[in-house]
């Protein structure tokens, strides 16, 4: 039986790469962070709000992202959107991701049970 | 305005960098109240809500940290293995010679025996400040941004794969420390003997005489065999030409013993003077014969146990 601690370190290294991966996706429609957040879980992909929302100024920072304040609202929100320079980031990494797939699936193929 | 919310933006705030403060307050605040407000519209009151939040979002020193992108490591991996090297290499020598340069000096002082832990304390301070400022200057490299060009590790890196060693460590200490001691002793009984003439001097238990060549030449015999200990556990197993020296070695300390006692020259004469039992030529011979059977008892015993020993390492 394998332990519940070790079974988590392992999802959480597999999951890891993956919120870049969604939130330059998801952010192709602009977004502030917490609506981001609740998207992102309904999908799936839960992830810690102390861990998004620093993320995002990083991706903000490597020009990633862009970002646009909206006043209207009842509050101020920063809103992202995903770059074009994200957009052609975002091709490559679900490139690899489809080619960590396939070879998953042919590995899996190839061993025999 | 001092509500959990303010306290908890300033405390990730403190340690943020500057030029992005305000910004990132105000977006942290706007989510911090939009993560509430979720909360407080599914029927939960303010104050609890505020809690939960803050709770979730975890301790503000990490959230800076990420904010910052600021490492969470005193040496990270990058720099971990180099610094464990330097230190290794560093306190495998340093203190030693420095601890033993510092006796050295306070013993020509004539500090005496007190000598030996003034080296050891001064030893462990400067193990310590090694310690200290090694880990200091890598901890700050680990924070300089451009990454330091590390020689890379290559294969000529390797060590020598460790010889097994038939010859142990704890052995030749103790060999070496026996014999230290014996040549301690020779010096030591000369003025410290537990015989005491009438007047209260100091009768030695070795004749005086044998200074003028044999002692010096047995505490040399003594020396040359410590040597060959040490230098038999550097090479680390037996071969024929270590156990040819030893068996010289042996021989040499054996021989002078031997004919000394059984033409009654090793001890002391004038012993005779206070052990009544010794003033008979008789005893003296009987003595003399006692130690020269068990001199050569160990001199046989250890011939055979080393000749076997020999025999089998180098099979």
């Amino acid at each position: 039986m394998v332990s519940e601690d070790v079974l988590r370190t392992h999802l959480q290294e597999l999951r890891r790469g993956t919120v870049v991966v969604a939130s330059l996706v998801a952010l192709r429609r602009p977004d502030y962070g917490y609506a981001l957040l609740q998207r992102l879980t309904d999908h799936g992909f839960p992830v810690d709000a102390n861990t998004l929302y620093p993320l995002l100024r990083r991706l903000e920072d490597q020009g990633l992202l862009t970002s646009e304040w909206n006043t209207e609202e009842s509050r101020p929100r920063k809103f992202y959107r995903t770059s074009d320079e994200g957009e052609s980031m975002l091709g490559r990494l679900l490139d690899d991701l489809a080619a960590v797939q396939t070879s998953i699936t042919g590995l899996i193929q190839g061993v025999d049970r | 305005m001092n509500t959990l919310t303010d306290r908890y933006l300033a405390a990730t705030l403190r340690s943020v960098p500057t030029p992005r403060r305000d910004e990132i307050a105000d977006e942290l605040r706007a989510s911090i109240e939009d993560m509430i407000e979720d909360r407080t519209g599914a029927g939960q009151d303010t104050t609890t809500a505020e809690r939960e939040v803050l709770t979730e979002l975890g301790n503000p020193d990490l959230l800076a940290a990420r904010y910052a992108d600021r490492r969470l490591h005193l040496i990270g991996p990058t720099y971990y293995l180099v610094w464990l090297r330097l230190l290794k290499l560093l306190l495998s020598f340093i203190p030693a010679l420095v601890g033993t340069v510092v006796t050295v000096v306070q013993v020509a002082e004539g500090k005496g025996f007190g000598a030996i832990g003034t080296g050891v304390v001064t030893a462990m301070q400067v193990a310590v400040q090694i310690a200290f400022w090694l880990t200091l200057v890598f901890a700050l490299i680990e924070r300089s941004q451009p990454t330091m060009d590390l020689p890379g590790w290559t294969v000529d890196q390797l060590p020598d794969v460790p010889v097994h060693k038939d010859v142990s460590l704890a052995d030749t200490i103790a060999s070496v420390a026996m014999l230290v001691l014996t040549i301690g002793y020779l010096p030591f009984q000369h003025y410290q003997s537990w015989v005491h003439a009438t007047d209260g001097d100091n009768i030695p238990i070795l004749d005086p005489a044998l200074w003028s060549f044999w002692l010096p030449a047995l505490i040399g015999v003594l020396a040359a065999t410590a040597i060959f200990e040490i230098v038999k556990y550097r090479i680390g197993r037996w071969n024929w030409a270590l156990f040819g020296t030893k068996a010289l070695l042996n021989l040499a300390f054996t021989v002078p013993v031997l004919w000394l006692a059984l033409s009654d020259r090793l001890l002391n004469p004038s012993l005779g003077e206070r052990l009544s039992w010794l003033a008979e030529a008789d005893n003296r011979n009987t003595l003399g014969a006692f130690i020269a059977v068990g001199v050569a008892v160990v001199l046989i015993w250890d011939l055979i146990d080393t000749a076997l020993k020999t025999r089998r390492q180098t099979a």
